[in-house]
């Protein structure tokens, strides 16, 4: 494939390419994401390209695999074009009857189709599944239209249209000013102002400059990064080289977490492809621009999501934060001025060249413009990743969207933000996704996650949680995280064991006021979010463990016991055979009785009993 | 010839020279900033957060580590507010709970002003001040260690176990904060406290908290302006 | 075949300090683990000090120092996972293999791991087996599949 030299020569590609996919009759596009992957969609692709083969279609059906669409839990999904007909959690033998009655005779098969959680419906169409139709998704319904290891279909749909307007003619100085001026930040968790960050680096002295796209996506629960990078890599590569461009860098890295193999697999293949056909290189697409990247894989390390710390990773060195009195605008990799950006933030820059400034800060809130990936999680009948233009109701993701409670049970809270984000309750659901709403109530959009909480969650054990997970994560350095975040651990601790003393409260106070003072970087300053949060909206959960020893929700175990109800218990015994340590008591046919010393807590005996007869309480 | 700046700390007009850090140039005025990790000559890491200060710019206010915060024309530094003393005192009593058989971090503590120890005490050997690490690579050039793991795991150690990278200088050891024990003898386990004994020597500098008075305390924790830059 | 393998890792690396932590991710991935032998071969051909190859070796989670086992349980402990009962999943692995997360039992067999968030957080609880995603994953089904593999071993176990 020669390198392209112009726009012209991209145009005249991409309807090459335009042609040879209208000749299809029928599309078919299958998600072969991380999740669907999971799901076995590997073995619905072949079966599918088996079964048109054997009934003569192979010629008229197009067959992509396409990346995430976010929808997991309804994996393996598949999407029938030009109708926009969706067939969802398929496994291979369903393929037979595809293709003999949906693709030949249009018949649509009922089983087949997706069963709408809260109107009990079977709806046809991808676009009127309630769960797609209340979102905007402007950067994610991308990722239905390419098959991510291919540039053809990235070319097709328009990709790089917006590169090649630039290197025609639009010199970096106005790339600036229509990213400042589209009001676009940070999407990885700081919200800082993209284009003021260019800017900074634009100004910065020296002629050795660095791009570099954190596609580390440390925070739990959160995997909208992984969507975006593994199902459209070309895209954010695009967002890179435009602002390689912008502000004069000759290198970039894409810095991908290890835990995301596909991931690291598409970006490594999009950026050879990329070369292969000028759009990275030496004088890309026949300008005089030069600009290459590589890809760099994550060592699993959280703190490696803080940019300093990503940066001395990608200098082959351990993964510890250095103070940021100067921005990395300035000072950055090899002490260099770099602009690092996350996946997200490059993923919206394209649009925001091909569209303008205005058609960005359309949308949103005066401080929030644009739209937002959130990954809506935990318990709620529609999980999966949600785009919503920013300024949207928590309410309406999680009870418009998310479908509300997925188990009958009350919703009470949802946590936002990940490690460095807080618990927000039910009563504040109608603060809008907006960076400056969210920190004002003690939380924060941070990278984007969303778990929602329900009365079986105990707050002090998300708290617990919490503080345990960076406590792990931590580098160690500095005396505030290191051994603060770890005394905040061992309260909560204590609190959960029903050993907590009242003027412990207090003491959580001041001692989180000083680790977010005090820490040397992001990882210990928000380290004490989900703590104060909770101890703000839910006193009464850590008082309920403190002064009476129980836990309201059922959660902690040392406060809790297992009791199988002698009225209603069968004998059957599923759960002494269950049991792994021993300490279920009772003879056949006999009610069984619980031995509380023996007791781990583990709950495999309340899963296995089928009459649900066993209670913790 | 050195380019010269002039701050202020704590009020008083500073003048100090171009790459030197803020908490260079309060010692050199005599402002006491209680310090651990850092070390004359050794590169400055911001490790034990001791010698946080104010840094302050329209109206609003920024804590950070005054080791690692460079000189500037104009800027404004609080390095003995009220914020400032109770931030340092609760840093010094979690290093205090961590490792109290040590002369020299009981000396801190009661420099800090720590009264009360609110956490179970524990007996650590080390604060991972990173004084010998950083002696050992930037000073004897010996590479032989270094800060080994992540965390609550993080130590120092050999790497591989392996001593024979050691040049035996013995510059680790001596700036050792743990390397003297209280004055009252060294702590068993379960009868660890705050020491609070030199509460008499500290009794002469009540009212110049501020100011060092070259007190017995920072000799204890081998405070820089006794070591004479 | 080992020095052969690190040769070609150091292909066109060598003298490049800022690549020790994708070496040595090759190395973990093409050795299984990072030895002091290895460690002590990459510090000399990329010219860092040895003590910097067992910190950065000894950092990040995704090197193991030891051999790892035959078949490689991880447990996704992330939010969503956990939320969903992920720490009762690592409890009852733990307990029935009685090691803990990083660590291999004493007949190679199983290695344990724990993950903090594999992207695929919709179809939670998940255990990764090997290269093989499990989603959905409850108590019991774990306990059973460890005890099939454990099961499969005796005959292996008898020729060696």
């Amino acid at each position: 494939m020669p390198r392209l030299q112009g726009m012209s020569e991209l145009k005249t590609e991409r309807q090459r390419i335009l042609n040879y996919q209208q000749q299809f009759a029928t599309t078919v596009l299958i998600c072969g994401g991380t999740g669907c992957q999971a799901t076995r969609s590997p073995a619905v692709i072949e079966a599918l390209k088996k079964q048109l083969q054997s009934q003569g279609l192979a010629e008229q059906v197009l067959v992509r695999t396409t990346g995430c669409h976010g929808f997991c839990e309804q994996g393996p999904i598949m999407v029938l074009e030009p109708e926009g007909l969706l067939y969802c959690r398929l496994s291979p033998e369903d393929c037979r009857d595809i293709v003999a009655q949906t693709i030949k005779k249009g018949v649509i098969l009922e089983r087949l189709l997706y069963t709408d959680p809260v109107s009990g419906q079977k709806i046809q169409k991808e676009a009127e599944i309630p769960f797609y139709r209340a979102q905007d998704r402007t950067l994610l319904s991308f990722n239905r239209l390419v098959d991510p290891r291919s540039i053809e279909d990235y070319i097709a749909m328009g990709g790089y249209t917006a590169l090649s307007q630039i290197l025609s003619g639009m010199a970096p100085q106005k790339v600036l000013d229509e990213v400042v001026a589209s009001g676009l930040r940070g999407r990885g968790g700081g919200g800082f102002p993209t284009g003021r960050k260019w800017l900074e680096c634009r100004e910065a002295p020296g002629e050795e400059k660095y791009v570099v796209c954190n596609a580390d996506e440390g925070d739990p629960g959160a995997y909208m990064d992984r969507c975006v990078l593994e199902g459209n890599p070309h895209r954010v590569l695009e967002g890179m080289i435009i602002g390689a461009w912008a502000v004069g860098a000759g290198r970039g890295y894409i810095y991908v977490r290890k835990e995301y193999p596909l991931a690291v697999q598409h970006a490594k293949l999009a950026v050879q492809q990329a070369r292969e056909y000028g759009f990275l290189g030496d004088n890309l697409l026949g300008s005089s621009f030069t600009f290459d990247v590589e890809v760099a894989r994550g060592g699993g390390a959280f703190v490696c999501g803080e940019s300093t710390a990503l940066m001395a990773s990608l200098e082959g060195k351990v993964g510890e934060p250095r103070p940021k009195d100067i921005h990395t605008a300035k000072q950055g990799l090899w002490n260099k001025p770099t602009v690092l950006n996350n996946v997200e933030t490059w993923a919206n820059i394209p649009s925001i060249i091909s569209n303008g400034s205005s058609w960005f800060s359309s949308k949103g809130t005066p401080g929030s413009k644009g739209t937002k990936i959130l990954a809506l999680t935990g318990q709620v009948k529609n999980t999966g990743l949600v785009e919503v233009a920013m300024g949207t109701s928590l309410r309406k993701v999680i009870f418009d969207i998310g479908g509300g409670s997925n188990n009958g049970k009350p919703i009470k809270a949802v946590q936002t933000g990940g490690p460095s984000g807080g618990c927000l309750p039910v009563e504040l659901f109608d603060l809008p996704v907006d960076f400056e709403a969210l920190s004002a109530a003690g939380s924060m959009v941070g990278s984007g996650g969303m778990v929602v909480m329900d009365a079986g969650t105990c707050m002090v054990d998300v708290a617990k949680y919490f503080l345990n997970f960076l406590q792990d994560e931590s580098c160690g350095k500095c005396v505030p995280c290191r051994i603060g975040v770890d005394r905040l651990l061992e309260i909560v601790t204590d609190i959960s064991e029903g050993k907590g003393r009242p003027e412990q409260l207090d003491l959580l106070k001041d001692l989180a006021e000083t680790v977010a003072e005090t820490s040397l970087c992001g990882l210990g300053k928000t380290a004490p979010n989900p703590v104060l949060s909770t101890l703000r909206y839910f006193q009464e959960e850590y008082t309920a463990h403190i002064l009476e020893k129980r836990c309201p929700a059922g959660v902690c175990k040392a406060l809790i016991h297992y009791a199988i109800d002698p009225g209603q218990c069968n004998g059957c015994g599923d759960c002494q055979r269950a049991c792994p340590h021993g300490a279920i008591r009772g003879r056949k046919e006999e009610v069984r009785l619980i031995n509380q010393a023996k007791c781990q807590k583990c709950g495999i005996c309340r899963d296995e009993c089928t009459l649900n007869v066993i209670t913790a309480g | 010839m050195v380019n010269y700046v002039t701050l202020s700390i704590d009020g008083s007009t500073v003048k100090a020279p171009k790459g030197s850090s803020v908490l260079d140039a309060a010692i050199e005025y005599g402002i006491c900033i209680p310090h651990l990790c850092h070390m004359p000559l050794l590169e400055d890491i911001g490790a034990c957060r001791v010698c946080i200060v104010e840094q302050v710019r329209n109206g609003q206010s920024k804590i950070t580590t005054s080791c690692t915060l460079g000189v500037q024309e104009g800027l404004v530094i609080r390095a003995n507010s009220e914020k400032v003393h109770r931030l340092r005192r609760n840093i010094a009593e979690l290093l205090v709970a961590q490792a109290p058989n040590s002369r020299a971090i009981q000396d801190l503590a009661v420099r800090c002003g720590v009264k009360e120890v609110r956490y179970p005490f524990r007996n650590e050997d080390c604060v991972l001040c990173g004084r010998c690490v950083r002696y050992c690579r930037e000073m004897a050039n010996a590479n032989s260690l270094g800060f080994v793991g992540r965390g609550r795991d993080r130590h120092v150690d050999y790497p591989l176990g392996l001593r024979d990278l050691c040049k035996h200088c013995g510059l680790c050891t001596l700036n050792c904060p743990m390397s003297i024990t209280p004055c009252d003898g060294p702590m068993k386990k379960g009868e660890e406290h705050l020491c609070g004994h030199c509460e008499s020597q500290l009794a002469i500098t009540v009212g110049m908290e501020d100011s060092c008075v070259w007190c017995e305390l920072g000799k204890g924790f081998n405070c820089s302006r006794h070591l004479g830059q | 075949m080992h020095e052969v393998s690190l040769s070609a890792i150091l292909e066109e690396r060598r003298s490049q300090p800022q690549q020790l932590v994708e070496v040595l991710q090759d190395v973990q991935e093409q050795l299984g683990y990072i030895s002091g032998e290895a460690m002590k071969v990459v510090a000399q051909e990329l010219g860092v000090p040895l003590i910097e190859v067992y910190r950065v070796a000894n950092f990040y989670k995704a090197f193991s120092l030891k051999p790892r086992g035959k078949n490689v349980f991880t447990v996704c402990t992330g939010t969503a996972c956990h939320v969903r009962g992920a720490g009762l999943l690592l409890d009852q692995v733990q307990g029935q293999l009685k090691v803990n997360p990083g660590d291999t039992t004493a007949d190679g067999l199983f290695t344990l791991e724990r993950v903090n968030c594999l992207g695929a957080c919709a179809l939670g609880p998940i255990v990764v087996e090997n290269q093989d995603y499990h989603h959905h994953m409850t108590a019991g089904t774990l306990r059973k599949r460890i005890k099939a593999i454990r099961r499969r071993q005796p005959k292996e176990d008898e020729d060696a």
